[in-house]
């Protein structure tokens, strides 16, 4: 009960202390939504890059056809420009807004459909990588296009050939079913490759909505739980120079229990903390941790274990809140950039990686992305969460070592 | 009692005894191992050789119970400044183990009686030293302790704070709880103590009460002196004085134990003169602990 009630002291020393909503709530918040920022883009957490797109003449048939080709690409997505400005369209790619941009000139449906070649204008800027994959992608996806007009095109030659058409109007329907059907199957391949990771089997993860914040709003848990712990370190550091953690002793409790009120307060901030911002990320960032309750669970109790010993360590080893201070910041430069929480370890190259993973934040971002981004199972936070675990320990067991009551 | 801290020996084989609802004051100058005796009796120290008994409990066996029998007063303040008054007392009462209304009744009881009843929810950061200083004595108090233990409570406060404590003690003493008082302030000890036991350098020099600790320097005077040139003039010559016994100088005052302040006196001004030294003030005393210490050491207590 004493562990409970010394726990409970700390936990109302830390909400009187103001600057604990702040390091524990709003600065997490603000900087997720920043990095998805930095990461995303302002489409709604569409990821694929915008192209413009132009049409002169919205009667034309093949213009409908052609913006769903282009909406069907996994690397591009068509944003209609309004105003049908070329040049306007042109200052948008230069500007770095588009990466691309498509004009659909007057006449090409009717140039198509007769068998000509219609003029397609394309403006990208090659010298970058965003302009060169926009061109890959809007050529796919035009000649997706020619080919079902082809297709429809010789289909209705041989239905006229055979039956004849009454009118021309019947002749036009024919040719617009024709390649409606023709464009709908390029949208569902007969054939599909399939990627499959070499060495041991991979866990297959449901597929997930793209959104920019699985990376920030995991990344930002686990940095500002770090950080957020110099709060909870303080009160041990206060207490120790106020002597009251000397006169504790003098009550009838034992060392033990204090280290362990002071851990269970910690490990209380440090959970409620997590999820704080994890319903704060599934309401208002749409990143679905609801998706594995368990296993969210799982990697926060174990995070918040390991963060709990982390303070207790930092609160042991300070002996002024300017050293809390600084051990905390330097513990959250170092965790969180190697761990991954500010990008992501898989595009660092193999050796980064290799190091971000000697962090235990690292873990907690696979613990974390496995569910959000990933869409794997319970069994995927099982590794994650056992490290995690082991480093509580082993920061616990550093923690008591050095932990003086004078 | 031992306690050694690598090669400095605080205590060396203290030994002493302390009745049910007396007053005793451990007196020495700092250093000379009072607060190492305390914390050793509170169980946050574990001798290096040797044993207590507080009510019976041993300090090494039984510490839970022994800290479960007294309630210690620090030197230092030690609260929870970013608390309030009944917040730090409703923590503390629950670390003694009090619980519910119980608490709740001891709480009230307590800020009563400490005065603090009225600013019970302000916030001890914001509170005087004087209540900081009654808070941190009330603390102690919680669980009706049968020893209080006191580690100079009244270093670095108001003459009126120290008044007010001195007075709790004696009210406390007079509840039946039984006091153990370290001071270096010779005054305090004789006014509070039923027992006195004197310290220095790790041991007991003296024990017993006041009147048979003073006995100890017999009829001699004491004369605390000042002079108007450096106390190194005078000192040897005085020494060689008739009738003088001690001599001893600090912060330019001379206290002198004699045989007969009316004999030895004007001896002294002779001798003054003589060396071109000036008498600038004379106080004679009667026989106290400060003259007790200064017979058995050579040395104030103050010092």
């Amino acid at each position: 009960m004493r562990v409970i009630d010394l726990a409970l002291k700390d936990l109302l020393q830390i909400v009187r202390d103001r600057r604990s909503a702040f390091f524990l709530g709003v600065m997490p918040i603000l900087f997720t939504f920043f990095f998805g920022l930095v990461f995303g883009s302002s489409a709604e957490g569409d990821p694929r890059l915008p192209v413009g797109f132009v049409i002169h003449d919205e009667s034309d048939a093949l213009s409908a056809s052609s913006q769903t080709l282009l909406e069907a690409s996994d690397a591009i997505r068509p944003v209609l420009l309004e105003g049908n400005d070329a040049d306007s369209a042109a200052e948008s790619v230069r500007d770095g807004d588009l990466a691309g941009a498509v004009i659909v000139p007057v006449g090409f449906g009717e140039q198509a459909l007769a068998g000509e070649k219609p003029r397609l204008t394309v403006i990208v800027d090659q010298n970058t990588p965003a302009g060169q994959t926009a061109s890959s992608a809007v050529q796919a996806a035009m000649t997706r296009l020619l080919g079902a007009v082809e297709t429809a095109r010789l289909s209705a030659e041989a239905f006229e050939a055979r039956e004849g058409f009454e009118s021309e109007a019947a002749r036009r329907a024919y040719l617009d079913e024709a390649l409606a059907l023709a464009s709908e199957a390029w949208l569902q391949p007969p054939l599909t490759v399939a990627v499959e990771q070499s060495g041991a089997a991979a866990e297959e993860g449901e597929e997930i909505s793209p959104n920019v914040y699985t990376q920030s709003s995991p990344g930002m848990i686990v940095q500002f739980v770090v950080f957020g712990l110099n709060t909870s370190a303080m009160v041990l550091v206060l207490e120790r120079r106020s002597r009251t953690l000397q006169r504790l002793l003098t009550t009838p409790i034992t060392r033990t229990q204090v280290i362990a009120g002071h851990v269970l307060a910690m490990f209380l901030v440090v959970f409620l903390q997590q999820a704080l911002l994890v319903a704060f990320g599934q309401l208002a960032f749409g990143v679905d941790y609801m998706r594995e309750p368990l296993a969210i669970l799982l990697v926060m109790v174990t995070l918040a274990l390991w963060v709990a010993s982390l303070g207790l360590l930092i609160g042991a080893m300070s002996k002024s809140e300017d050293q809390v201070i600084m051990w905390a910041l330097m513990a959250m430069f170092v965790f969180s950039a190697l761990g991954g929480a500010w990008f992501p370890l898989d595009v660092t190259g193999k050796t980064f990686a290799a190091i971000g993973h000697l962090m235990p934040t690292a873990w907690a971002m696979d613990g974390f992305q496995n569910i959000v981004l990933r869409g794997l199972g319970l069994s995927s936070v099982l590794l994650p969460a056992g490290i995690l675990l082991a480093y509580a320990v082993a920061f616990f067991a550093l923690a008591v070592w050095r932990f003086k009551f004078e | 009692m031992h306690k050694n801290f690598g090669d400095v020996y605080a205590v060396q084989g203290v030994n002493f005894d302390v009745q049910a609802g007396e007053i005793f004051s451990l007196l020495g100058p700092n250093g000379a191992g009072k607060s190492t005796i305390i914390s050793m009796l509170a169980c946050l120290l574990e001798p290096t050789q040797g044993d207590a008994l507080v009510m019976g409990h041993s300090i090494l066996r039984d510490p839970m119970a022994v800290k479960a029998a007294i309630g210690v007063i620090p030197q230092d303040i030690a609260l929870y400044e970013d608390l309030s008054a009944r917040e730090n007392l409703n923590f503390w009462g629950k670390m003694y183990g009090l619980r519910g209304a119980a608490l709740r009744q001891r709480v009230d009881e307590v800020l009563g009686v400490i005065g603090l009843a009225e600013r019970q929810k302000g916030r001890v950061g914001k509170f005087s030293g004087g209540m900081k200083r009654r808070l941190n004595v009330g603390i102690a108090l919680l669980h009706k302790p049968h020893v209080i233990i006191m580690d100079e409570p009244t270093v670095g406060i108001d003459p009126q704070s120290r008044r007010n404590i001195l007075d709790n003690v004696k009210e406390l003493n007079q509840q039946g709880m039984t006091v153990l008082y370290t001071t270096h302030y010779m005054e305090e000890a004789q006014e509070l103590s039923d027992n006195i036991a004197i310290m220095d350098q790790g041991k007991i020099i003296a024990h017993g009460t006041h009147d048979e600790l003073v006995k100890i320097v017999g009829e001699l005077d004491r004369i605390d002196l000042t002079i108007n040139a450096e106390a190194g003039r005078v000192l040897e010559r005085w020494q060689a004085t008739e009738g003088v016994h001690q001599v001893s100088a600090e912060n330019g005052q001379l206290t002198l134990l004699v045989d007969d302040s009316n004999v030895v006196l004007p001896r002294l001004f002779e001798s003054a003169s003589r060396g071109g030294v000036r008498i600038t003030s004379v106080e004679i005393q009667e026989p106290n602990l400060e003259a007790v210490f200064l017979h058995l050491t050579g040395r104030a207590l103050r010092d």
